[in-house]
Protein backbone atom coordinates (compact mmCIF):
# COMPACT_ATOMS: atom_id res chain seq x y z
CA UNK A 1 0.00 0.00 0.00
CA UNK A 2 1.54 2.88 -1.33
CA UNK A 3 2.67 5.98 1.21
CA UNK A 4 2.11 9.49 -0.21
CA UNK A 5 3.90 12.18 1.66
CA UNK A 6 4.71 12.94 5.14
CA UNK A 7 4.81 16.76 6.98
CA UNK A 8 6.29 17.53 10.35
CA UNK A 9 4.57 20.93 11.70
CA UNK A 10 5.86 23.04 14.54
CA UNK A 11 4.14 24.62 17.27
CA UNK A 12 4.82 28.12 15.64
CA UNK A 13 2.16 26.20 12.82
CA UNK A 14 5.03 26.46 10.24
CA UNK A 15 6.52 23.29 8.31
CA UNK A 16 9.11 21.84 9.34
CA UNK A 17 9.80 18.72 7.64
CA UNK A 18 7.89 17.32 4.36
CA UNK A 19 8.47 14.45 1.97
CA UNK A 20 7.05 13.51 -0.56
CA UNK A 21 7.08 9.74 -2.02
CA UNK A 22 4.27 9.94 -4.76
CA UNK A 23 6.15 12.11 -7.24
CA UNK A 24 9.53 9.76 -7.59
CA UNK A 25 7.08 7.03 -8.07
CA UNK A 26 5.84 8.59 -11.20
CA UNK A 27 9.16 10.24 -12.33
CA UNK A 28 7.71 13.86 -12.63
CA UNK A 29 11.18 15.59 -12.84
CA UNK A 30 10.34 18.74 -13.25
CA UNK A 31 8.49 18.60 -9.75
CA UNK A 32 11.43 16.90 -7.84
CA UNK A 33 13.27 18.99 -5.62
CA UNK A 34 17.14 18.98 -6.62
CA UNK A 35 18.58 16.64 -4.24
CA UNK A 36 16.07 14.27 -3.61
CA UNK A 37 19.04 11.64 -3.59
CA UNK A 38 20.97 13.23 -1.07
CA UNK A 39 19.95 11.48 1.74
CA UNK A 40 22.39 8.50 1.08
CA UNK A 41 24.65 10.23 -1.41
CA UNK A 42 26.10 13.33 -0.33
CA UNK A 43 27.71 13.90 3.15
CA UNK A 44 24.91 15.39 5.64
CA UNK A 45 25.89 18.41 7.03
CA UNK A 46 23.33 20.18 10.20
CA UNK A 47 24.73 23.31 9.88
CA UNK A 48 23.98 23.90 6.15
CA UNK A 49 20.82 24.19 5.29
CA UNK A 50 19.83 21.37 3.49
CA UNK A 51 17.35 21.09 0.58
CA UNK A 52 15.95 18.13 0.58
CA UNK A 53 12.89 18.98 2.17
CA UNK A 54 11.24 20.32 -0.89
CA UNK A 55 10.30 23.36 1.28
CA UNK A 56 13.20 25.03 0.02
CA UNK A 57 12.44 24.46 -3.64
CA UNK A 58 11.42 27.33 -6.33
CA UNK A 59 8.20 28.56 -5.43
CA UNK A 60 8.01 29.47 -8.95
CA UNK A 61 8.45 26.19 -10.66
CA UNK A 62 4.77 25.20 -11.01
CA UNK A 63 4.53 21.57 -10.98
CA UNK A 64 2.21 20.52 -14.13
CA UNK A 65 -1.44 19.40 -14.13
CA UNK A 66 -2.48 22.12 -12.05
CA UNK A 67 -0.71 21.29 -9.23
CA UNK A 68 0.09 23.19 -6.10
CA UNK A 69 3.92 23.09 -5.21
CA UNK A 70 5.47 21.46 -2.60
CA UNK A 71 5.27 24.62 0.21
CA UNK A 72 1.42 25.15 -0.65
CA UNK A 73 0.27 21.57 -0.09
CA UNK A 74 1.85 21.74 3.06
CA UNK A 75 0.02 24.87 4.08
CA UNK A 76 -3.25 23.38 2.68
CA UNK A 77 -2.29 20.56 4.69
CA UNK A 78 -1.57 22.07 7.69
CA UNK A 79 -4.67 24.39 7.61
CA UNK A 80 -7.27 21.09 7.13
CA UNK A 81 -5.76 18.89 9.95
CA UNK A 82 -5.73 22.40 12.47
CA UNK A 83 -9.48 23.44 11.43
CA UNK A 84 -10.58 19.74 11.67
CA UNK A 85 -8.13 19.18 14.89
CA UNK A 86 -10.18 22.21 16.44
CA UNK A 87 -13.47 20.99 15.18
CA UNK A 88 -13.51 17.84 16.86
CA UNK A 89 -12.01 19.34 19.81
CA UNK A 90 -14.91 21.96 20.01
CA UNK A 91 -17.57 19.09 19.70
CA UNK A 92 -16.26 16.74 22.14
CA UNK A 93 -13.84 17.95 24.57
CA UNK A 94 -10.15 19.01 25.14
CA UNK A 95 -9.33 15.56 25.73
CA UNK A 96 -10.63 14.17 22.35
CA UNK A 97 -7.82 13.79 19.10
CA UNK A 98 -8.41 13.66 15.74
CA UNK A 99 -6.95 10.61 14.33
CA UNK A 100 -7.01 10.74 10.70
CA UNK A 101 -9.73 10.97 7.45
CA UNK A 102 -10.21 9.38 4.26
CA UNK A 103 -11.49 10.95 0.82
CA UNK A 104 -12.27 8.68 -1.95
CA UNK A 105 -8.56 8.27 -2.95
CA UNK A 106 -6.07 9.34 -0.32
CA UNK A 107 -6.21 8.42 4.10
CA UNK A 108 -4.31 11.26 5.78
CA UNK A 109 -2.94 10.04 9.62
CA UNK A 110 -2.58 12.44 12.40
CA UNK A 111 -0.58 12.84 15.54
CA UNK A 112 0.15 15.52 17.97
CA UNK A 113 2.44 15.22 20.85
CA UNK A 114 1.99 16.90 24.15
CA UNK A 115 4.36 19.59 22.40
CA UNK A 116 1.74 20.33 19.42
CA UNK A 117 4.51 19.29 17.33
CA UNK A 118 1.80 17.85 14.35
CA UNK A 119 2.95 14.44 12.22
CA UNK A 120 1.10 13.81 9.24
CA UNK A 121 0.98 11.35 6.73
CA UNK A 122 -0.94 10.98 3.53
CA UNK A 123 -1.27 7.15 2.43
CA UNK A 124 -3.29 4.83 0.53
CA UNK A 125 -6.82 4.60 1.55
CA UNK A 126 -6.54 0.86 2.57
CA UNK A 127 -3.86 1.05 5.51
CA UNK A 128 -4.99 0.65 8.83
CA UNK A 129 -4.95 3.36 11.23
CA UNK A 130 -1.04 4.90 11.70
CA UNK A 131 -1.38 7.27 14.70
CA UNK A 132 1.02 4.30 16.68
CA UNK A 133 3.09 4.40 13.46
CA UNK A 134 3.43 8.45 13.83
CA UNK A 135 4.19 8.22 17.45
CA UNK A 136 6.62 5.64 16.67
CA UNK A 137 8.24 8.08 14.44
CA UNK A 138 8.04 10.68 16.30
CA UNK A 139 9.77 9.14 19.58
CA UNK A 140 12.68 6.69 17.58
CA UNK A 141 13.33 9.19 15.05
CA UNK A 142 12.39 13.01 15.58
CA UNK A 143 13.41 12.57 19.49
CA UNK A 144 16.75 10.38 19.18
CA UNK A 145 17.99 12.37 15.76
CA UNK A 146 16.78 15.46 16.05
CA UNK A 147 15.96 16.66 19.51
CA UNK A 148 18.90 15.15 21.00
CA UNK A 149 21.30 16.15 18.40
CA UNK A 150 23.55 18.78 19.99
CA UNK A 151 24.00 20.81 16.83
CA UNK A 152 20.39 21.33 16.16
CA UNK A 153 18.81 24.06 17.04
CA UNK A 154 15.80 24.65 19.29
CA UNK A 155 13.55 25.85 17.21
CA UNK A 156 13.82 24.56 13.63
CA UNK A 157 12.97 27.67 12.01
CA UNK A 158 12.19 26.92 7.87
CA UNK A 159 12.92 23.30 8.95
CA UNK A 160 16.54 23.84 9.82
CA UNK A 161 18.26 20.79 11.51
CA UNK A 162 15.52 18.33 10.96
CA UNK A 163 16.52 16.53 7.93
CA UNK A 164 19.85 15.22 8.93
CA UNK A 165 20.86 12.17 7.40
CA UNK A 166 20.03 9.67 10.77
CA UNK A 167 16.68 11.22 10.19
CA UNK A 168 15.88 10.37 6.83
CA UNK A 169 17.73 7.19 6.49
CA UNK A 170 15.52 6.04 9.30
CA UNK A 171 12.38 7.45 7.89
CA UNK A 172 12.63 5.94 4.69
CA UNK A 173 13.22 2.24 6.49
CA UNK A 174 10.72 2.93 8.83
CA UNK A 175 7.94 3.73 5.49
CA UNK A 176 9.59 1.29 3.62
CA UNK A 177 8.20 -1.42 6.64
CA UNK A 178 5.22 0.11 6.56
CA UNK A 179 4.47 -0.02 2.90
CA UNK A 180 5.49 -3.95 2.33
CA UNK A 181 3.12 -4.73 5.28
CA UNK B 1 -27.31 1.79 16.43
CA UNK B 2 -25.64 4.92 18.07
CA UNK B 3 -26.38 8.44 15.80
CA UNK B 4 -25.13 11.07 17.84
CA UNK B 5 -26.51 13.74 15.72
CA UNK B 6 -26.90 14.83 12.09
CA UNK B 7 -26.35 17.96 9.87
CA UNK B 8 -27.34 19.10 6.99
CA UNK B 9 -25.34 21.34 4.78
CA UNK B 10 -26.52 23.40 1.58
CA UNK B 11 -24.66 23.43 -1.15
CA UNK B 12 -23.07 26.87 -0.04
CA UNK B 13 -21.97 25.82 3.23
CA UNK B 14 -24.55 27.06 5.21
CA UNK B 15 -26.19 25.21 7.58
CA UNK B 16 -29.98 23.94 7.00
CA UNK B 17 -30.68 21.26 9.34
CA UNK B 18 -29.26 20.08 13.28
CA UNK B 19 -30.41 17.78 15.43
CA UNK B 20 -28.78 15.91 18.04
CA UNK B 21 -30.36 11.89 18.61
CA UNK B 22 -27.56 10.60 21.59
CA UNK B 23 -26.10 12.19 23.79
CA UNK B 24 -21.78 12.31 23.17
CA UNK B 25 -21.35 15.41 21.37
CA UNK B 26 -20.80 19.17 22.86
CA UNK B 27 -24.07 21.14 22.89
CA UNK B 28 -22.73 23.69 20.91
CA UNK B 29 -24.60 27.53 20.17
CA UNK B 30 -26.86 28.12 16.93
CA UNK B 31 -23.88 30.65 15.82
CA UNK B 32 -20.88 27.88 16.64
CA UNK B 33 -23.13 25.08 14.41
CA UNK B 34 -23.55 27.66 11.56
CA UNK B 35 -19.72 28.16 11.79
CA UNK B 36 -18.38 24.77 12.01
CA UNK B 37 -20.83 24.06 9.19
CA UNK B 38 -18.99 26.75 6.84
CA UNK B 39 -15.93 25.13 8.56
CA UNK B 40 -16.13 21.92 7.19
CA UNK B 41 -17.40 22.81 3.54
CA UNK B 42 -14.16 24.94 3.38
CA UNK B 43 -12.14 21.60 4.97
CA UNK B 44 -14.32 19.87 2.36
CA UNK B 45 -13.06 21.44 -0.77
CA UNK B 46 -9.78 21.72 0.03
CA UNK B 47 -8.96 17.92 1.16
CA UNK B 48 -10.16 17.28 -2.67
CA UNK B 49 -7.64 19.43 -3.80
CA UNK B 50 -4.43 18.36 -1.50
CA UNK B 51 -4.96 15.07 -2.68
CA UNK B 52 -2.25 13.20 -3.82
CA UNK B 53 -3.99 11.05 -6.79
CA UNK B 54 -5.74 12.95 -9.19
CA UNK B 55 -9.50 12.85 -8.74
CA UNK B 56 -10.36 12.91 -5.51
CA UNK B 57 -13.43 13.81 -4.03
CA UNK B 58 -13.79 15.58 -0.55
CA UNK B 59 -13.31 13.97 2.66
CA UNK B 60 -15.64 11.18 3.28
CA UNK B 61 -15.17 9.87 6.69
CA UNK B 62 -13.70 11.26 9.88
CA UNK B 63 -12.41 9.46 12.93
CA UNK B 64 -11.56 10.96 16.39
CA UNK B 65 -11.10 9.14 19.64
CA UNK B 66 -14.63 9.33 20.81
CA UNK B 67 -17.04 10.10 17.34
CA UNK B 68 -16.92 8.92 13.52
CA UNK B 69 -18.53 11.60 10.90
CA UNK B 70 -19.58 10.44 7.62
CA UNK B 71 -20.17 13.21 4.94
CA UNK B 72 -21.94 11.91 2.06
CA UNK B 73 -22.05 14.56 -1.08
CA UNK B 74 -25.35 14.24 -3.11
CA UNK B 75 -24.94 15.57 -6.94
CA UNK B 76 -26.32 18.94 -5.93
CA UNK B 77 -23.84 19.57 -3.75
CA UNK B 78 -25.95 18.94 -0.13
CA UNK B 79 -23.78 17.63 2.18
CA UNK B 80 -25.21 15.62 5.15
CA UNK B 81 -23.18 14.72 7.86
CA UNK B 82 -23.40 11.99 10.69
CA UNK B 83 -21.97 11.90 13.56
CA UNK B 84 -21.84 8.40 14.99
CA UNK B 85 -19.89 6.63 17.62
CA UNK B 86 -16.35 5.17 16.52
CA UNK B 87 -16.98 1.52 15.56
CA UNK B 88 -20.32 2.10 14.10
CA UNK B 89 -20.72 -0.51 10.53
CA UNK B 90 -22.66 0.73 8.04
CA UNK B 91 -22.94 4.59 7.98
CA UNK B 92 -23.11 4.90 4.48
CA UNK B 93 -26.50 3.13 4.68
CA UNK B 94 -27.64 5.69 7.30
CA UNK B 95 -26.61 8.25 5.10
CA UNK B 96 -28.88 7.07 2.21
CA UNK B 97 -31.86 6.86 3.51
CA UNK B 98 -31.73 10.02 5.52
CA UNK B 99 -31.49 11.63 2.13
CA UNK B 100 -34.16 9.50 0.75
CA UNK B 101 -36.53 10.64 3.80
CA UNK B 102 -35.52 14.61 2.89
CA UNK B 103 -35.81 13.81 -0.95
CA UNK B 104 -39.76 12.49 0.32
CA UNK B 105 -40.14 15.19 3.55
CA UNK B 106 -38.47 18.05 2.43
CA UNK B 107 -38.25 18.38 -1.34
CA UNK B 108 -41.23 17.91 -1.59
CA UNK B 109 -43.09 19.46 0.84
CA UNK B 110 -44.47 22.68 -1.42
CA UNK B 111 -44.17 25.10 1.64
CA UNK B 112 -40.57 24.16 2.01
CA UNK B 113 -37.73 27.11 0.54
CA UNK B 114 -35.18 25.88 -1.30
CA UNK B 115 -31.33 26.40 0.41
CA UNK B 116 -33.30 27.72 3.40
CA UNK B 117 -33.28 26.00 6.96
CA UNK B 118 -35.84 23.00 6.80
CA UNK B 119 -38.68 22.94 9.19
CA UNK B 120 -40.78 20.11 8.18
CA UNK B 121 -42.28 18.67 11.17
CA UNK B 122 -43.17 15.09 9.39
CA UNK B 123 -39.34 15.30 8.18
CA UNK B 124 -38.29 15.39 11.74
CA UNK B 125 -41.11 12.67 12.69
CA UNK B 126 -39.73 9.96 10.27
CA UNK B 127 -36.02 10.84 11.15
CA UNK B 128 -36.53 10.13 14.80
CA UNK B 129 -38.34 7.40 14.29
CA UNK B 130 -35.77 5.84 11.55
CA UNK B 131 -33.32 6.74 14.11
CA UNK B 132 -34.04 6.11 17.34
CA UNK B 133 -35.87 2.75 17.81
CA UNK B 134 -32.72 0.86 16.54
CA UNK B 135 -30.68 1.42 19.92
Amino acid sequence: MPIYSFYIFDRHCECIYVKQWLERERERSSFRPQTANSTISSPATLSEKRVSTPIDAPTNARPPHGRLSVQDDAKLVFGVVFSLRNMVRKLSGPDDNFISYRTSSYKLHYYETPTNLKFVMLTDIRMDNLRVALHQIYINLYVEFVTKNPLSPVEHKGGEGVACELFELGLERFVQTIQDV
Amino acid sequence: MVILSILILNKAGGLIYQRDFNEGLNKLSSNDYLVLAGTFHGVHAITSRISPVPGSGGLEVLESDQFRVQCFQTLTGTKFLIFAEPHQPNIDVICRRVYELYADYVMKNPFYQIEMPIRCEQFDRQLVAYIKPKQ
